[in-house]
């Protein structure tokens, strides 16, 4: 079956243009079950990794070898970039898929790859170097010229620079640490007396918690939305988006709900957005599967966040939505084929909303809630959309408290955001999971509540779950 | 692509070093770096800012003016020998790094090597060791193929010294020596002349592929003041052998330029119509990237106290990129370390000492000193030389060594036929080699690591570098042997004749510390440049670059067919 013409005039059909014979998984769970079954479908035999831990875990039965990577603790497993590499070696795999999470952003991993010759699936060293510190991601994306958010073009010398700037772009205004993450080194300050205060707090504690205190400035916005753009880059300086993900719903800067086409954004803004991205991404040299995060704030304009240089744990929304499988273009990048379509080839069609099943107690405070899937059933057939339930467990199956408490994803797909939601409801509804607390009752929640259907939401509070 | 099987090395530095050592050592390191700040700053102020100012009543801009119009914005440029003649008298007189300067320099992405007289020391004119000075920057540049530039504006030999640099071996002469051999060895050169070029000054141009000048240049072998009648006759030395002369009539220069910025500018221009660099091809699809661990942090790694140990891993893994390295024979002479690692991208050698105590393979359970070379690291070391040089790989030399194990064992196993081999190796191989004198740099081991009369391309020293044949406490030792007894006490018992030897000791170890300043053997040009050690790595990124620069000139082999991987085959046992 020809799945579509490569620029260069060559057809693209599946199984037919040669590929990794092998390819190792670096990761777990889900996600690991995610791209073993690509993996599979393409005829690449796949070979997961696995801690002590999760020793005989069933997500490996679908691993044609599994090796043993270290002890329980990730630190130990599945952080450990030399014994990876070496487990590739010895299973003679040609690549190596990092997944999201663990090394799928550590560029030293992807140098120590190709210094061995095994094909790291993402971008180059250098371009997730770029990418992961702050500011050189966001000079790269200014002068890819997509809208950053006002602030200082590279690193502040000192407070009066900050406070300078501050006096330019208005107050309130956020510090931040070029090596930043997790909220550490993060100051806001909404005079120049706290910025001066937060401006030695945020470079000691950045330089205590990453080894470098760098720091630079934004201005701090409130109440926007947060809406990503999926962006896929080949080797030969081609690069498409496939539209938009709106993840505005989030507790703690963890995403809980992903939808697509954003509610904020019209026909026309959606491909200005979009091209937008693909030009950086073109400009930028990347090839990959990556995504470029922006900021919507409440006045409607959009701003550059960051790029995270890998797929992302939300990425089935857009698999939905355009019908595409984002791990075989990912694979299919790396084995230097040319991109088998161009922008015009690419279409969303319908709306597709993605929720997370978290072992958490959503009525405690989230806490997580490891413990044995007694029951286990999500009913995917009751329609009227379509529907997918990503998961790498099985009723039975114990989820290990060394690990996030990732259950699974369900992504439904449907005509109308309506439909979807009403699809999304009524799996949900149907649910039945014993033995461990979910999220499932936050989802309804959400689904339900008269801000999530108008699509008037924003990062600030979950619609239909006060906080508590 | 062919794998080159690096892995990470080295640590964060809380790791292995704590805080207050860290900073200890640091401050103390601080302490000397500041001394060479302020001796550099001196060293580059000439003879001071009134001949600067000189220089610019004539509409002209100093040497190092024109250095920095001549590079790419914002680029760094690496001088060397800027401390030949440090300290030195002539009479009253100084001569600022000998009243030339020479640097590698990029131009539109190019490095260079521009030798540029400095006309705010004596008008450029060349003292003792400038023409030593300017043959080893052209010797540098004809073992890397680099383009030459020479900025010259030079009013001839400073006379009253004339005998000590006009008539030898490598007296001014030798100077125009070099260009012909840069010349036949199809090294492109370009020279600008700026100002007085009497004599030797006149020549150093005009081997030059391309040759502007000035309107206020002029080239003579004799000026005015040599010609009788010129005097009554107004005769200038602009009108004996200025542009409207060189360029119309002789031929002997090719465009005349009105000032300082249109030569510098046509000259950037010239160099852009040569090759490009082919670093990028040598770099095999991989971009540069920093070390792992900050390189800044090298300075606080090394003790104040010189006898005092520190991990050799945690430096390379400082110096290369990502920190990532692939060891050879690492179970071999383990007083030694060799491997590879990129630099900038591109793939150098590195040899270097382990310090501390290594285990002894002779005894089992006991221990031996490292810091010195033994027959298995000997060996180690010309068999990774060797292969380096087959495979095309420059060679970077980290010498922090005292010499070579001695003793009836030491000579029983022949370490002077390994000693020699390892001569043989290093004076004959033609890849590019770099040393680094990061401390010690003792007697054979010295001689043995690529030190300077081996003629490394360059050879960089530190602060803490400390050259010598022996140091010197072991250097009385052999002086006063006759005196003392087995235990290298003194023998005498009468007090005065103890006294004697003693003092004597004493002031022959103080000599000798002195002696292993580097500043004395940078101004003697015993070693080439005095280096932070902050600055090494951009030193070894630069250095990378000009070794992997002219494509065609020298072996490069790709990794697939190096023999290193038959090295490390036959050392390591079943894969």
């Amino acid at each position: 079956m020809c799945i579509g013409v490569a620029r260069d005039g060559a057809r693209w059909y599946r199984g037919r243009r040669s590929m990794f014979k092998k390819l190792l998984i670096a990761n777990r769970g889900e996600v690991a079950a995610r791209i073993a079954r690509t993996s599979r479908r393409l005829g690449i035999a796949p070979v997961g990794i696995a801690s002590i831990a999760d020793m005989g875990a069933k997500w490996l039965d679908a691993m044609d070898e599994v090796v043993c990577v270290g002890p329980s603790a990730a630190r130990e497993s599945y952080l450990q970039r030399e014994r990876i590499v070496q487990a590739a070696l010895q299973t003679h795999a040609a690549a190596i898929h990092p997944g999201w999470g663990f090394l799928a952003e550590d560029p030293l991993f992807a140098a120590l790859c190709e210094q061995h010759a095994v094909t790291f699936v993402g971008p180059s060293a250098v371009v997730m170097s770029k990418m992961g510190l702050k500011s050189p991601a966001r000079a790269a994306m200014k002068a890819a010229g997509l809208p950053v958010i006002p602030g200082s073009d590279g690193l502040i010398a000192d407070a009066d620079e900050a406070a300078s700037l501050a006096r330019d772009v208005g107050y309130p205004v956020i510090l931040k640490a070029d090596a930043g993450g997790g909220g550490r080194g993060m100051r806001r300050a909404n005079d120049e007396r706290e910025l001066r205060a937060a401006f030695a707090e945020a470079g000691a504690e950045a330089k205590s918690a990453f080894g470098n205190g760098a720091l630079y400035l934004e201005k701090y916005l409130l109440g926007g939305r947060h809406i990503e753009v999926q962006v896929l880059g080949d080797r030969f300086g081609h690069a498409v988006h496939l539209f938009e993900r709106e993840c505005s719903i989030q507790r703690k800067h963890q995403k809980l709900l992903e939808e697509s086409p954003s509610p904020a954004l019209d026909a026309a803004q959606r491909l200005e957005l979009g091209s937008r991205a693909a030009a950086a991404t073109a400009r930028l040299g990347y090839a990959g599967a990556g995504t470029i995060e922006f900021f919507r704030a409440p006045s409607g304009e959009l701003y550059f966040m960051e790029m995270n240089t890998r797929l992302q744990v939300e990425h089935p929304v857009t698999e939905m939505l355009c019908g595409l499988d984002l791990v075989e273009l990912q694979l299919r990048v790396a084995a230097n084929e040319v991109l088998p379509f161009s922008q015009a080839d690419v279409h969303a069609s319908g709306h597709a909303i993605e929720v997370r099943i978290n072992a958490e107690d959503p009525e405690r405070d989230f806490r997580p809630a490891p413990g044995t899937l007694e029951r286990f059933e999500i009913p995917t057939e009751l329609g009227p959309g379509k529907v997918r339930f990503d998961t790498h467990l099985a009723q039975g199956d114990k989820i290990s408290p060394h690990y996030d408490s990732s259950i699974g994803k369900l992504i439904a797909h449907a005509p109308t955001r309506e439909l979807t939601i009403q699809t999304l409801l009524l799996a949900l509804r149907a649910a039945r999971i014993d033995g461990v607390a979910t999220t499932i009752p936050l989802q309804i929640a959400v689904l339900e509540s008269p801000e999530f259907r108008a699509g008037t939401y924003d990062t600030r509070a979950i619609p239909g779950w006060p906080a508590r | 692509m062919a794998k080159v099987p690096l892995i990470p090395i080295g640590h964060p530095r809380a790791d292995f070093l704590d805080t207050a050592s860290f900073e200890k050592h640091r401050a103390a390191m601080r302490a000397l770096e500041k001394t060479l700040e302020e001796r550099r700053a001196k060293i580059r102020e000439g003879w001071g800012a009134s001949y600067a100012e000189r220089v610019h009543a004539k509409g002209k801009w100093t040497a190092r003016e024109r250095l920095e119009h001549l590079k790419d914005p914002g680029s760094e440029t690496f001088e060397v020998g800027s401390f030949v003649n440090f300290e030195r008298k002539f009479g009253k007189l100084e001569s600022p790094a000998a009243g030339v300067i020479t640097a590698f320099a990029r131009i539109a992405g190019r490095w260079t090597m521009v030798i540029a007289n400095d006309n705010t020391v004596a008008s450029g004119s060349w003292w003792p060791l400038t023409p030593e000075k300017i043959e080893r920057a052209q010797t540098m540049a004809l073992r890397l193929r680099l383009p030459v530039i020479y900025l010259v504006d030079c009013s001839g030999l400073y006379l009253p010294e004339q005998s000590r640099s006009f008539p030898g071996l490598t007296g001014a002469g030798h100077i125009f020596k070099k260009n012909a051999d840069l010349s036949a060895a199809g090294v492109p050169q370009i020279a600008g002349v700026f100002g007085d070029c009497i004599a030797g000054g006149g020549y150093m141009p005009i081997i030059s592929d391309r040759v502007y000048m000035t309107e206020q240049a002029y080239m003579v072998i004799a000026g005015a003041a040599l010609i009788k009648g010129a005097k009554s006759q107004h005769l200038s030395s602009l009108d004996i052998g200025g542009p409207e002369v060189h360029v119309h009539q002789s031929g002997c220069a090719d465009v005349r330029v009105p000032d300082d910025a249109t030569a510098l500018a046509m000259i950037r221009a010239d160099v852009e119509r040569l090759g490009s660099s082919a670093c990028d091809f040598y770099r095999h699809g991989v971009e540069a990237a920093p070390p792992r661990e900050a390189h800044a942090e090298l300075d606080g790694l090394f003790p104040s106290d010189h006898r005092m140990t520190y991990a050799i891993e945690e430096v390379i893994a400082r110096l290369v990129d990502r920190g990532l390295f692939w060891e050879l024979m690492p179970e071999r002479g383990r007083e030694t370390v060799v491997g590879i690692g990129r630099v900038g991208g591109l793939y150098m050698g590195f040899v270097a000492n382990r310090q501390g105590l290594i285990d002894d393979v002779e005894q089992r359970g006991a221990k031996k000193p490292a810091g010195i070379l033994y027959r298995e690291g000997i060996a180690k070391l010309s068999a990774f030389s060797r292969a380096c040089n087959d495979d095309g790989i420059p060679i970077v030399w980290l010498q922090d060594i005292s010499g070579f194990d001695i003793g009836v064992e030491a000579e029983r196993l022949g370490l002077l036929g390994y000693g020699s081999s390892l001569i043989y190796t290093n004076s004959t191989n033609s890849v590019p080699m770099f040393t680094v004198l990061l401390r010690k740099a003792s007697g054979a081991g010295y001689y043995a690591m690529a030190g300077l009369p081996y003629e490394p391309i360059v050879q960089l020293s530190t602060p803490i570098t400390r050259q010598s044949v022996m140091e010197g406490r072991t250097l009385a030792i052999a002086a006063f042997n006759t005196k003392l007894d087995d235990e290298f006490e003194i023998l005498s018992k009468d007090p005065a004749e103890r006294a004697a030897v003693e003092s004597g000791m004493r002031e022959t170890e103080a000599r000798i510390e002195s002696d292993m300043s580097p500043y004395k053997s940078a101004a003697q040009m015993d070693t080439d440049e005095i280096v932070k050690f902050s600055e090494l790595r951009p030193w070894l990124v630069a250095l990378a670059e000009m070794a992997y620069q002219s494509s065609g000139s020298r072996r490069i082999k790709n990794p697939r067919i190096w023999s290193l991987h038959d090295l490390a085959a036959l050392t390591e046992g079943p894969a």
